[in-house]
């Protein structure tokens, strides 16, 4: 008997090695697996791209996807404008008009001559309201960019002109300082082919093989989570592409690409917070840019202690944001009291040397909190701080939970008012920010292009982008005036005067700008970081011989 | 048989048009907005209602979905954008799938053979290492048994890949990861289907008429015990084949788990009903077949529906 119970256990094995046999999806077209004299660089992304296609990128994963396969008039490596397609720009002296001239050489990855017709297409294409691009708002800076975005004119009437196939002229609203480093890092103003657009239709760049390539190098897959690369033969610039091949894969947990990293299939991985300690003096780190704040309504018709500015100062003062960033971040970002990211391109500096912003004190100040509490009291003729109640909307996971739990228990036990915690989902904070439908909301911003205006403009009273319904007219001079302000250092001093009276008049609750961990290959040299628009920039990274 | 089959058949179609209806209004009550994004201004956002059609009233909405569905059009994901969810769908449900059937058929060939091994010896030390290991398999989350089985055997020993679906050695951590936890209930409900079984009157008929023990187990009591097993498989079949977030997200398996997940939380309407329709579809299919194979395998249930 035992010897038939042992021919059905062998049976059983059998048929389940036997199964295993069976190949599996996917299987045959692996890019991975690359010869050892191939230089080949791979990394992750635990946020997946979400098109191909260049008018519609709307973060960064997409973006830095179309960095490195397209090609717009100049390009931007690590904050240093170049030139990309167009070799000589001209522009005009009251900075409203740049005419581009595209070089002989410049080529699709199919061979055809890169035209400014190619351009005027992209750009009219991401501002028609039919292409409903989720990032058209990056074109308003082009003449009537806005009208046409909103269908009161005709995409022909956009300010972007063939004068011939190797001219092309743009004509701004204002004069925009940061212009040529927002279209060299922005894969929306990308150069287009209407033939190909029109041959496939609303499937356009659905795949690696349904568009043709004006950037360093060319998409070759797109399947199973995989964006594999090489170079375009064709780009003008060839010769300073050293890579074989990139191969970026989609893996949706930290951990596990760290495990993949240390098991030698990743060069490149950002390291989770809490895998930081263990590979202290093995990591490197950027700042990316990303600065963590939280929105408060300051028209607020449900808690209008909102309303007063020593209400607001209170709850800044009431913060110690170095405990704030131990308890909640560990420590790895920076905390901080102002608003726009401190590494910004600053009038031939950066931002944050330039600063002289006089923002709370970093340990925060109950004595000073509980004063400017009072005095609010009194101005709204509410007798006890305990009659205050705020409501903290943030996003129900877990680390948007202990950011409001930290200053929850900070403003209760420092101020005494009440203070309560409301999770719903992200997509749900997003429609309450837009519809200014809160007391204190979860927010955080990383700049669109290398300017503090991408940040300040969230409080400019007229900008769609304004979710606190804050309004300053002094505040909004400035920001208009930094607008046609030719003079970068006059400009420069404008908006550090704008970002001090958003501090002054607490216009929101500043806490830490982030930093990433990440770990490198020794031998991987070459790789950019910046933080805007992208994060990593691996164009002309190279292997070590 | 027939009628017994084309009764089941247009109750499954029904349930289907049932919850491709809920579904498609349900969605619409989920909080927030589909066209999401910190940085979503108000023209860009009335640009993405045009486009989706969300500017029309909700029945006529309803009523062109239903007619693009009829010709297998599930439309275009708000969040992928010039992705539909066909697409997604056809990209991923292969991974799944084949994870999934690896998976299926270790947890029910060694659960079938552990139920029976320690029904045939209870009390004895085997029943009891069978016991644990389905105690085990029941306690431990998938995620726990991915990310031990990863360490292990992938980073720690250097046996197996840690992740991806690049080749056979890539799929054995994930499907042993997920096949344990139904394994487990496999192995539990056959142990307890055939002790069950065993006092039956039929057993001791065979019995006293001087059959061998093993013809007794394989002749009468698998027969008859493995009906609850089949009963379970339907909805397991549908749920390990279509994709399952957690293992997929630990071994970074490019399978349909996330989308299901993902597509809720960014109320990306046209991949939640997708998904949804998709596997709703799924499992009725599988019910469908475990009720015709019961119909098989038992003939007390033919009988039963005449």
């Amino acid at each position: 008997m035992k010897k038939r119970l042992l021919a059905v256990l062998l049976t059983s094995a059998m048929a389940v090695t036997l199964f295993a046999g069976c190949g599996t999806p996917g299987s045959s077209d692996s890019g991975s697996g690359s010869s050892s004299d191939e230089k080949v660089f791979r990394y992750s992304t635990n946020t997946e791209p979400t098109t191909l296609d260049p008018s519609k990128g709307n973060c960064i994963p997409d973006n830095e996807i179309q960095h490195a396969i397209t090609e717009g008039l100049v390009r931007n490596t690590g904050g240093e404008v170049t030139e990309g397609v167009a070799d000589e720009w001209e522009v005009s002296e009251d900075g409203l008009t740049y005419t581009f001239h595209i070089r002989d050489d410049a080529k699709w990855s199919d061979g055809e001559p890169i035209t400014a017709n190619d351009f005027v297409y992209s750009w009219q294409r991401l501002m028609n309201p039919e292409t409903a691009s989720p990032y058209a708002f990056i074109g308003e800076y082009i003449k009537n960019g806005l009208a046409v975005e909103t269908g009161e004119m005709d995409p022909s009437e956009l300010g972007v002109v063939a004068q011939d196939d190797s001219t092309l002229v743009v004509t701004l609203e204002h004069p925009t300082a940061y212009f040529l480093s927002l279209i060299g890092s922005s894969g929306q103003f990308a150069p287009i082919r209407q033939d190909v657009v029109e041959e496939y239709g609303t499937d356009f760049a659905a795949d690696a093989e349904k568009n043709v390539y004006s950037g360093p190098y060319v998409l070759t897959s797109s399947e199973n989570q995989q964006w594999v690369f090489e170079p375009n033969e064709e780009y003008w610039d060839r010769d300073s592409i050293k890579l074989d091949r990139c191969e970026l894969t989609y893996v949706a947990q930290q951990d596990t690409s760290l495990a993949m990293y240390e098991d030698g299939e990743l060069d490149y991985v950002q390291l989770p917070s809490a895998s930081v300690e263990n590979y202290e003096g093995q990591d490197h780190a950027f700042l990316n840019g990303n600065v963590d704040f939280f929105y408060w309504n300051t028209a607020s018709e449900t808690c209008p202690a909102l309303t007063n500015v020593n209400f607001r100062l209170a709850l800044n003062y009431a913060l110690d944001r170095n405990t704030y960033n131990t308890l909640v971040n560990n420590d790895l970002y920076a905390p901080t009291t102002g608003l726009c990211f401190s590494g910004l391109a600053d009038a031939g500096s950066t931002w944050g040397e330039n600063s002289k912003l006089q923002g709370y004190p970093l340990d925060g100040d109950a004595d000073q909190a509980v004063e400017y509490l009072n005095t609010a009291l009194s101005e709204l003729g509410i007798s006890s701080a305990s009659d205050i109640t705020l409501t903290i909307t943030t996003s129900d996971n877990d680390s948007s939970k202990r950011q409001a739990e930290c200053v929850q228990e900070m403003w209760v036990n420092t101020l005494g008012i009440n203070v309560e915690i409301n999770q719903v989902t992200y997509a749900e904070v997003l429609t309450r920010q837009q519809n200014s439908d809160y007391e204190v909301i979860w927010g955080g911003w990383g700049a669109d292009y290398d300017d503090a205006y991408s940040y300040l403009e969230m409080f400019k009273s007229d900008s769609s982008l304004n979710r606190t319904g804050y309004a300053n007219a002094e505040f909004d001079e400035l920001l208009n005036a930094s607008q046609t302000e030719t003079d970068a250092a006059a400009r420069s001093e404008m908006l550090h005067q704008a970002e001090q009276i958003l501090i002054d008049e607490a216009a929101f609750l500043p806490q830490t700008e982030r930093e990433v961990h990440y770990l490198i290959n020794d031998s991987v040299e070459g790789v950019q970081f910046f933080h805007c628009a992208l994060n990593i920039d691996w164009v002309y990274a190279d292997f070590a011989e | 048989m027939l009628k017994y089959i084309l009764k089941r058949v247009v109750a499954a179609i029904l349930t289907i048009l049932v919850l491709i209806t809920v579904v498609f209004f349900l969605v619409r009550l989920m909080p927030g907005e589909p066209f999401t994004s910190a940085k979503l201004t108000p023209e860009v956002a009335e640009n993405m209602r045009a486009y989706y059609g969300f500017d029309k009233p909700l029945i006529v909405q309803y009523i062109q979905y239903m007619g693009n569905l009829l010709q297998g059009d599930f439309g275009y994901s708000m969040k992928y954008t010039n992705r539909t969810v066909n697409d997604i769908i056809g990209e991923t449900f292969p991974f799944s799938a084949d994870l999934g059937i690896r998976a299926l058929v270790l947890a029910v060939s060694i659960g079938l053979v552990l139920g029976i091994i320690s029904a045939r010896n209870r009390g004895k030390k085997i029943d009891f290492f069978c016991v644990i290991v389905a105690v085990l398999g029941t306690s431990i989350p998938d995620f726990i048994m991915g990310a031990v089985l990863q360490y292990f055997f992938g980073i720690e020993w250097g046996l197996l890949p840690v992740a991806r679906y690049d080749g056979i050695e890539y799929t054995i951590l994930p499907a042993c990861a997920l096949a344990f936890g139904t394994l487990a209930s496999v192995s539990r409900i056959m142990r307890a289907s055939m002790l069950e079984v065993t006092s039956q009157d039929y057993i001791k008929t065979a019995r006293s008429k001087g059959v061998s023990d093993l013809r007794i187990t394989v002749k009468h009591q698998i027969r008859n015990a493995i009906m609850p097993v089949m009963t379970i498989m339907g909805p397991t079949v549908a749920s390990v084949l279509t994709g399952t977030f957690v293992i997929e997200s630990i071994f970074a398996i490019p399978g349909m788990g996330k989308y299901y997940v993902e597509s809720v939380s960014n109320n990306d309407y046209s991949m939640v009903l997708g998904m949804t329709v998709f596997y709703g579809i799924f499992l009725v299919l599988c019910n469908l077949i475990v009720d015709i194979l019961y119909g098989v395998a038992d003939p007390r249930v033919r009988i039963g529906e005449r």
